[in-house]
């Protein structure tokens, strides 16, 4: 896919669960080879609006499509990667066995390629250690290397890093910056602010709504402030002692 | 439908039992451990201890009932205690653990008409059921000295004085296929619900099907294993010679099958493809492992009760019969029976009856199962 083409777009979407509206007609165009960066606090609807673009949930309305198709769309799903918020692995398999088996899912046979995947995720010399006995950075890793072993076109990392060291998680930050190079289409949400100046362009979330769009220097200039956490606080109308509106 | 990843889901559920070291002992030792146990319980039963009253409400005027049925007694080898000359008495007897039953013999008994009243402690149904049979028993043989009169029964298949578990194995173990098999099912798959595997195994290409398909083969294998395991402890028999103070001992039941072993393991084998699929489809209502486990009320519970395995489904009353009639298990049950009690081959009507509804049940449950897995998890 050539660099800035619409990798995705959502179009006045929204998703109720009875009085709920977890997506609030929400409009987005993102494009390939760059990071986007859902921020917004738990509940805000970033897992939900991650699930509406996967075809994991259908919409109430509106309208998502990821690479020119609308979604939901089956066979697509082998050019999309989704790393859930939990590990989702089979803890009774080892570490080698996860990988093939979610690989075998979305057609990826081919074993020098899962093991170039498990090297990434720097897990190459654990493929024999069982799920149990792994760390909980370890799990996170191999749960990416999951959502990468089939090389998609679009990714959808819901909080990554979650419960990862500062050490780990500059290096996932790192290998995220290498595929958007490569021209891979990353969507990462996060509930952690500071991680906004990671991702080429963030979208604000507060409520199902979208508060703001794009880049943590644009975000913070328009709101005035220093950091991304105070900026989203003011965009968001909240008045504390220590960020006066 | 793609071959590969059904081969890929059944292969993985396949390396996850087998990891998983206490639900296959549950898949495959439970089984033979609770066929074993009921084996030797129903087939070793020891006769209840009975201490007998006999009150002659007749007096030392008429003593020709309570001797003769003392009599019985004696031969019978059951002791007889004193337990007074009246009702009462007799009451206070049983009540005070004297003794387990009392017989009243009315004054004067004339061997016809008068009814015999039997005073028993109704603590225990089951106790009072097995002393009222050895009651019954004496009277038989008290009233009958003169005239011996005796019953000869004949059945068409099997023998009536032949081992009680032959009639009774087909239940059981039809029960066992599915009970398992369900439970373990219910719990896998509600795992992959709830940890995150099933949303992930999701956002893949794979289809329904391929998952429903998968998983019945992957369980299904498992299934088989035991299916044939339960088939080889029922039919089979090894004698282990004792050794040293050790007495000898059998391993297995070695009940006596009139049909094909193979048409049974048919017969057994939808049952438990049944069973995965019911179960898939039902943890899609559980939230937590202990409400599959509530399933088992609802679900396997009743199916013990109206299937066959304690009643005849004919004795049930009329609201439950064709309640019956629709349960996979009164199908697996009977077509059990039809092969190892009667000998029935495919062509017999009742059996080919029982095995398409078996196979209709695996299907519709196959399709359900199918429609609970949606991309959409709210």
């Amino acid at each position: 896919m050539r660099p800035d083409e619409l990798a995705i777009e959502t179009r006045d979407l929204h998703k109720t669960f009875g009085e709920i509206h977890a997506v609030d007609g929400i409009d987005l165009s993102f494009h390939a080879g760059r990071i986007y960066g859902l921020l917004g606090p738990n509940g805000s609807g970033k897992t939900t609006l991650i699930r509406l673009m996967v075809g994991l949930a259908v919409a109430t309305s509106g309208s998502v499509t990821v690479l020119g198709t609308p979604m939901p769309s089956r066979p697509l799903l082998a050019r999309i990667g989704y790393m859930t918020q939990s590990d989702g692995l089979y803890s009774e398999l080892s570490v080698w066995e996860n990988l093939k088996f979610f690989a075998a899912m979305s057609g990826q046979r081919d074993d020098a390629v899962i093991a170039e995947t498990l090297d990434v995720v720097e897990l190459g010399d654990r493929r024999n250690t069982p799920i149990l006995e792994l760390s909980g950075g370890m799990r996170r890793r191999l749960s990416l290397a999951c959502a990468l072993v089939h090389r998609p076109a679009v990714v959808f990392l819901d909080e990554p890093t979650v419960g990862v060291d500062p050490v780990l998680r500059y290096q996932l930050w790192d290998h995220f910056r290498r595929l958007a190079t490569a021209g891979t289409t990353l969507v990462v949400s996060s509930h952690v602010m500071d991680e906004g100046d990671r991702c080429d362009e963030l979208v604000l979330i507060r409520a199902g709504r979208v508060l703001t769009t794009g880049s943590g220097v644009e975000i913070r200039q328009q709101a005035g402030t220093q950091d991304l956490e105070s900026a989203f606080l003011k965009l968001s109308g909240v008045t504390t002692a220590s960020h006066p509106q | 439908m793609s071959r590969r990843r059904v081969a890929a889901i059944a292969r993985r559920v396949m390396q996850q039992v087998r990891r998983d070291r206490r639900s296959l002992a549950l898949l495959i030792i439970a089984p033979l451990a609770v066929l074993a146990l009921l084996g030797f319980v129903i087939r070793d039963e020891k006769p209840i201890e009975t201490r007998l009253g006999i009150v002659a409400l007749g007096g030392p005027a008429d003593t020709r009932v309570p001797q003769a049925l003392s009599a019985a007694a004696a031969q019978a080898g059951i002791t007889v205690v004193d337990v007074g000359t009246d009702a009462a008495s007799g009451r206070a007897a049983v009540q005070d653990g004297r003794a387990d039953v009392v017989i009243v013999a009315p004054a004067p008994f004339a061997g016809g008409s008068a009814a015999i009243q039997v005073i028993t402690l109704g603590e225990a149904p089951a106790d009072d059921g097995a002393r009222l049979q050895v009651v019954a028993g004496l009277i038989e043989r008290a009233v009958s000295q003169g005239a011996p009169l005796t019953i000869e029964h004949e059945t068409i298949y099997g023998s009536p004085a032949g081992d009680v578990l032959n009639t009774f194995a087909p239940a059981l173990i039809g029960f066992f296929g599915f009970f398992f098999v369900f439970v373990l099912t219910g719990i896998s798959f509600l795992r992959e619900r709830t940890g995150g595997t099933l949303e992930r195994l999701l956002a893949t290409p794979v289809r329904r099907s391929e998952i429903v398909v998968g998983y019945s083969l992957g369980f299904g294998f498992f299934a088989t294993i035991q299916v044939v395991l339960i088939l080889i402890f029922t039919l089979g028999v090894l004698t282990v010679p004792g050794i040293g103070p050790l007495a000898s001992f059998n391993v297995g039941l070695g009940i006596t099958s009139a049909g094909s072993p193979a048409l049974a393991f048919v017969v057994l084998f939808l049952t438990a493809i049944g069973a995965v699929n019911l179960a898939i489809f039902l943890s899609t209502y559980a939230r937590t492992e202990l409400q599959v486990l509530e399933f088992i009320p609802i679900v396997i519970v009743p199916q013990a009760l109206l299937g066959g395995v304690f009643w005849s489904v004919n004795s049930l009353p009329d609201p439950l019969g064709p309640i019956a009639g629709v349960l996979p298990m009164t199908h697996a049950i009977d077509g059990l029976r039809a092969v190892l009690v009667r000998g029935a081959g495919l062509s017999d009507g009742s059996l080919q009856l029982d095995i398409a509804y078996l196979v209709g049940i695996a299907i519709l449950f196959v399709v359900l199962a199918g429609t609970t897995i949606r991309r959409e998890i709210a």
